[in-house]
């Protein structure tokens, strides 16, 4: 999958200048063979980049097309069949469902194309270290665990591109440098890539192409 | 899973006043359906003989009649007036005999001896509901079957026999016997044998076939011709109001009894009609209630419906859990309508009228069932181009 941003600017960012290299009001591609860190502070856009090319954003100019195609020309079905089977992601703010237990989040999600199996979601869980909240309700967990279920929830479906959104914001060290491993570790096995913001660190993160805001 | 958490906020007090409006309006509605079909197949006697709807109507007479300056035939452009009318579906001028006609037992039948000068007027076989066999006459019949006014038994057996010292004669007894009739006119004379076949209290005239009336008038009659003085008209449902208005405007006359039943008929409709009217606001204002119910449903869960859309739920199958849920309460609602309407029906107001001394005839389920399938059939469509739209909307902000 390729994408292509031409002068895109979305409009809450049009009052904020934007540098040389900035992906804003230029263009740039992003290739879904490849990793991209995405680096920037707060406040440029990073969030805003990751709902645009999710679709869940659509206040910009410019175009963004996918593989040739102009994205604002999808309708919500159209959105809807791509997410299942060739765009996934890690929300900043996770989109659980607070109700349902970390394994039912999985399950809801794994369900749609039966992706991975049961053993593979529970091995998982245990990879991140939040195996015992299995059965545990997402509203009672810690961010931190919250945000492990989610960046397990994004890989339980096929995908040409995952885009993640500051998934390590409240992950020490060592447990983002497991979740990126089981990232990339599902990625490659998708024969994906993905596109990962972050606001400074990069978690020791191996990647191809760096984009910037 | 999708509908625990589409479901995890709904608000059972406001699911609870739809399901009970909507359980009050369909059951209402089809008790009024079913009323209306029974008053309809309401039937006294004297619908068995001439078919629902049929009254006899006549010119008043009045102090001018009588002198003669005012008559009470019904000319041709009468009776094309009365053909024009929208609420009259049938017109038949009474047929009159042109000769004389007596009647006496025949002996040996039962009957006790009598003679009377008599007349036969005749109306178009399609009004008369007696059996057909019973009815038909050709020159070949053994007998002549006629239907007497029911009053001109009561004169003889309350009146007549008392007074002469004779027997009393049963409906059956007559039904049973033969009648000697005999024909006088037109410079001729002859006698025929006729029977009873019926009895009429709506028409106080003695009928007889057509057909007969014809030929005899042919034969033995003295050659006027007869404007009629009676005619026979049908009426569709529920028009007594446009009745009342012509006897009014033409200063006619009718057999007040003979209408009743087309009035009460009239009113009960009208009521249950009015009922029919306020189960039908009932169940829209309960439709109305279901869509906020679903919409307040759908709102709390706006969270949840819009992260399903995003990791890759389609709208229909989040419609369809709503869709499926909805459905099967509705389907509940609907059965129990029925079942509630038949029970009341058949537990209380059958037993009620029977107890009055009304009798109906059977009514299918058909209707209840026609009724009870269009509005599922609404309730499931309304929600669901609701639904659809509500969710569309969310995926889409």
């Amino acid at each position: 999958m390729i994408i292509e941003l031409n002068s895109v600017l979305p409009f809450p960012l049009a009052e904020y200048p934007h540098g040389k290299d900035s992906v804003w009001k230029s263009n740039s591609t992003v290739d879904s063979s490849k990793k991209t860190l995405l680096n920037a502070s707060s406040g440029k856009g990073k969030s805003t980049f990751a709902s645009t090319l999710y679709g869940i954003r659509q206040d910009y100019e410019g175009t963004i097309k996918i593989d040739g195609e102009d994205i604002k020309s999808f309708d919500l079905n159209e959105w809807i069949e791509l997410r299942r089977m060739k765009l996934s992601a890690v929300f900043q703010d996770l989109q659980l469902f607070g109700d349902l237990t970390a394994f039912e989040n999985l399950q809801l999600k794994n369900n749609l194309t039966n992706h991975r199996s049961e053993e593979r979601m529970l091995e998982m869980l245990d990879t991140l270290g939040i195996g015992d909240k299995r059965d545990q309700t997402c509203k009672t967990m810690s961010l931190g665990q919250q945000q492990r279920v989610a960046i397990i929830r994004s890989l339980l479906q096929p995908f040409e591109l995952l885009i993640l959104d500051e998934p390590f914001s409240h992950l020490d060290e060592e447990n983002s440098r497991i979740a990126l491993n089981l990232i990339n570790e599902e990625t490659d096995a998708n024969k994906a890539g993905y596109v990962l913001t972050t606001l400074g660190s990069h978690h020791g993160f191996d990647f191809d192409v760096e984009l910037k805001l | 899973m999708l509908k625990k958490l589409l479901f995890a906020h709904k608000s059972n007090l406001q699911f609870v006043f739809a399901t009970l409006g909507t359980l009050i309006g369909l059951t209402s509605l089809l008790l009024s359906a079913q009323l209306i079909l029974d008053v309809q197949s309401f039937q006294s006697n004297e619908e068995e003989l001439f078919g629902p709807n049929s009254v006899v109507i006549q010119k008043k007479v009045t102090k001018l009649t009588t002198i003669g300056m005012n008559s009470t035939e019904f000319t041709p452009e009468d009776i094309k007036g009365l053909e024009e009318k929208e609420f009259i579906t049938d017109v038949a001028p009474f047929q009159s005999s042109d000769f004389k006609v007596g009647i006496s037992e025949v002996e040996g039948d039962g009957l006790p001896h009598f003679y009377a000068d008599m007349f036969f007027q005749a109306i178009p076989d399609r009004f008369m509901d007696v059996k057909n066999t019973e009815w038909e006459w050709n020159v070949n019949s053994e007998y002549i079957p006629i239907v007497l006014p029911r009053d001109f038994i009561m004169i003889i057996n309350y009146g007549f026999a008392q007074s002469q010292g004779i027997n009393q004669i049963s409906e059956e007894l007559l039904m049973a016997a033969r009648l000697q009739i005999y024909i006088n006119g037109n410079g001729q004379k002859t006698t025929k044998i006729g029977r009873v076949v019926g009895f009429s209290q709506k028409i106080s005239s003695i009928l007889v076939p057509e057909d007969f009336l014809k030929i005899m008038n042919k034969q033995y009659g003295n050659g006027n011709i007869l404007n009629p003085s009676r005619v026979f008209i049908t009426i569709k449902d529920d028009s007594y109001g446009e009745l009342e208005e012509l006897m009014e405007e033409h200063n006619l006359d009718i057999n007040q009894s003979a209408i009743d039943v087309v009035k009460i008929k009239t009113i009960v409709a009208v009521v249950i009609g009015i009922f029919g009217i306020a189960a039908i606001l009932i169940m829209l204002l309960s439709l109305l209630g279901f869509i906020q119910y679903s919409q307040l449903v759908l709102s709390k869960a706006s969270y949840e419906i819009r992260t399903l859309l995003r990791i890759g739920y389609a709208v229909r199958s989040i419609v369809k859990t709503f869709i499926k849920q909805l459905s099967l309460t509705f389907g509940i609602i609907t059965i129990s309508a029925i079942g509630i309407m038949f029970a009341v029906k058949l537990l209380v107001i059958n037993p009620w009228l029977e107890d009055h001394g009304i009798s109906i005839g059977a009514s299918g389920i058909t209707i209840s069932l026609f009724i009870g399938i269009i509005s599922l059939v609404l309730f499931i469509v309304a929600n669901y181009l609701n639904i659809s739209r509500t969710v569309k909307r969310l995926g889409n902000e």
